[in-house]
């Protein structure tokens, strides 16, 4: 029987390979179209042979007469190519990441955010974003950039970061860091932080506005310089991962089996977590904690697929990008409002409506 | 844990600010100054010119902007009031004034940047607005893209009587004092002026502004801020509250014993009347309350709104904190 949210197999059944070509062909095929989609569609009209020509005349270097205005290309290319990238970035980041804490703490609450990241950046980031308006002295210096980024991204992804390095430090008794004392410890990190993160919003005045849109999390800052910061990061991170899937299937099984099986467990927990966390923390960086992706997706999935991370976690990054990008587009259209309300208030009903789906049909197929 | 679970204290609050910035109902005086020849004899505009902005951003505008992108409705009525409002390409939604700003397309929805519809409109100038108003991210990104981005933050009159200048110089490109600008601020300077001289002499009554009550927290004028140094020229001893969160604790309130209270919030929300603050805990002792000094100032978005109309806030306010005085 494959219940909804099975996170702890007896076994681990591979999906047909029939079955994998279709969920994978089916991600690649979705995110292309919602790519599309979200380039030609925005608040300003561009046509969609003008949206074609100057993507190919930017990205290809294609000879082609140039008919657009200027204002059409910087919408085209400075604003709408980074901004979607980005949303794909993410979403198959936090995705991916998901469906990796989900196994590792084998847990079907987790996700990417439980142990501590999104405290931790948020805390980062209100810094960032109230360090010019608490100390004027940096306000003349607040439009300073390290690396293309502004303190705003590098205080959240040091804060996710150095979070979970700090709760895997406190949740460490001799040499092992057993699943229930790191969600709690990440939990109460987590309570700490957040109480920082409300005493700073009540005296942040007029900067609210802009703390309430980052830990909605949107994607309206997205640009070149950051995505560049960012894509490196998750792309090593994306990979790492993969590679890495059969020790995910056996650490399904438990601690003690893993090891039985001749998985160095802790180090394998460690290296998941951290890889994880990098995937999060860039991800968090340049978008601001955006929810739900990060949860719903892995369980989707494996409602779909069954819980093999060969074909899981490849997955997780195609529909994660996919589904982001689509949620952000209808942010955009909504006039601007953050992403994160999209894909809560989309997201949720039709997972509820997926569970209650495959409930019914597991209860009709075993009884 | 998760802060998004205080989202509907964070929405209250936001509508506090947003009510800052609600559509005024009254259209008064100062309005478009037109173009009159200066006795300043250098009138000849000189672009590129590079101007300091309120944030001290050193901005260059490269060609006479005659088409500008206005990021706040104080903004706006700076670039009107010096008889730039043909050259508006994008305004906000919020903006009200001068009446012609209507039909100006707007870029700014719900206090979000449309920063493609701004992109579009082509803008050879943009003035964002300061402490966040404009969010940080969006300055940097519109200046990433080129575009000369002016951020006005005026924190008293005499910063706002520098910010017309400074909106002239961009307007015009000449050096200081050269425009229009002179003019408007001599006549604004002139009406405070009066104001102060009206009520010097006077007592100062302990006067407190209710910018908004939400879930018992009371948002007031903060320690240095704008209002209160408003409320302080028309002639009263303003009770600040905490120069961060512009809050004040009731017991605090109570120690501060107000004199005279002044209902900036009451301008948008009719159920707030001197008897409903009357019958609220803990503030039937206050002196005003017993005195029956609870006004209302319907007056609450100009007062608020630092454009050139600032100054018939100001007015308004001596008038509430002083109605002997202008019988």
């Amino acid at each position: 029987m494959r219940a909804a949210a099975t996170t702890s197999p007896r076994f681990v059944a591979r999906p047909s390979l029939t079955r994998a070509w279709l969920v994978l062909g089916g991600g690649g095929a979705l995110l292309l179209l919602a790519l599309l989609a979200a380039v030609a569609i925005g608040s300003v009209g561009v046509g969609v042979g003008e949206t074609a020509a100057i993507l190919g005349r930017r990205l290809l270097a294609l000879p082609l007469p140039v008919t657009w205005s200027p204002a059409a290309e910087t919408i085209i290319f400075e604003l709408r190519l980074p901004r979607v990238l980005t949303a794909m970035l993410v979403g198959g980041g936090l995705a991916m990441a998901g469906t990796v804490f989900q196994a590792l703490l084998r847990n079907p609450m987790a996700d990417p955010y439980i142990i501590g990241t999104a405290a931790g950046a948020s805390l980062g980031a209100i810094i960032g974003i109230l360090a010019p308006v608490l100390l004027p002295a940096l306000a003349v210096g607040a439009g300073t950039a390290w690396l293309g980024l502004g303190v705003v991204q590098l205080f959240a992804f040091a804060g996710g970061i150095g979070t979970v390095l700090l709760v895997y430090a406190v949740a460490r008794a001799n040499g092992r860091v057993p699943v229930v004392t790191l969600l709690l410890t990440g939990y109460a990190v987590s309570s700490v932080l957040a109480a920082g993160v409300a005493l700073l919003m009540f005296l942040s005045g007029r900067a609210l506005g802009a703390i309430f849109g980052w830990l909605m999390g949107s994607l309206a800052g997205a640009s070149w310089p950051s995505l560049a910061f960012a894509a490196p990061l998750l792309a090593a991170s994306f990979g790492l991962l993969l590679l890495r899937w059969r020790r995910l299937n056996v650490l399904l099984l438990g601690d003690a089996q893993a090891a039985h099986l001749g998985v160095e467990v802790e180090r394998e927990k460690l290296i998941l977590t951290m890889l994880a966390t990098l995937a999060t923390s860039a991800a968090v960086a340049i978008s601001g904690t955006i929810g739900f992706v990060g949860l719903v997706v892995p369980h989707l999935l494996r409602l779909a697929t069954g819980p093999d991370h060969r074909l899981l976690l490849p997955a997780s990054l195609l529909y994660g990008a996919a589904l982001l990008t689509l949620a952000d587009l209808g942010a955009r259209l909504a006039g601007g409002i953050p992403v994160g309300i999209v894909t809560a208030l989309l997201g949720a009903p039709f997972f509820i409506w997926l569970l209650r789906r495959s409930r019914s049909l597991v209860s009709g197929t075993t009884q | 844990m998760n802060p998004r679970l205080r989202a509907p204290l964070l929405l209250s609050l936001l509508s506090v600010m947003l009510a800052a910035c609600a559509p005024a109902a009254s259209p008064s005086a100062s309005g478009a100054v037109l173009a009159s020849p200066s006795a300043t004899p250098d009138t000849t505009p000189r672009f590129p010119i590079s101007l300091t902005d309120d944030a001290g951003r050193v901005v260059t505008i490269p060609v006479e902007p005659t088409r500008i992108i206005s990021l706040a409705p104080s903004n706006t009525e700076i670039v009107c009031v010096l008889g730039g409002c043909d050259r508006l390409v994008g305004v906000t939604d919020f903006d009200d004034y001068p009446a012609q700003v209507a039909d100006v397309p707007k870029v700014v929805v719900a206090t979000q940047v449309d920063v493609e519809k701004v992109v579009a409109a082509n803008p050879q100038l943009i003035l964002a607005a300061g402490n966040e108003l404009t969010p940080t991210t969006v300055i940097n990104r519109l200046s990433g893209l080129g575009y000369p981005v002016l951020v006005l933050y005026p924190q008293t009159l005499d910063k706002l009587y520098a910010d017309i200048h400074l909106v002239d110089q961009a307007l015009l490109g000449r050096t200081l004092g050269a425009g229009n600008a002179s003019s408007v601020v001599d006549a604004l300077r002139a009406r405070e002026q009066a104001v102060a001289l009206t009520v010097a002499g006077a007592g100062r009554p302990r006067t407190f502004y209710e910018v908004g009550v939400f879930q018992g927290t009371i948002y007031t004028a903060g320690a240095d801020s704008f209002l209160a140094s408003l409320i302080s020229i028309a002639g009263g001893a303003p009770i600040t509250g905490d120069p961060l969160s512009t809050s004040i604790q009731l017991e605090q309130l109570v120690a501060a014993d107000p004199q005279l209270i002044l209902l900036g919030d009451a301008a948008y929300d009719p159920t707030i009347t001197p008897q409903t603050v009357a019958a609220r805990a803990g503030w039937a002792g206050m002196t005003a309350v017993v005195d029956g000094r609870v006004t209302v100032v319907p007056e609450d978005p100009v007062i608020t709104r630092p454009g050139p109309r600032i100054i018939d806030g100001l007015e308004a306010l001596a008038r509430a904190i002083h109605p002997e005085l202008y019988r």
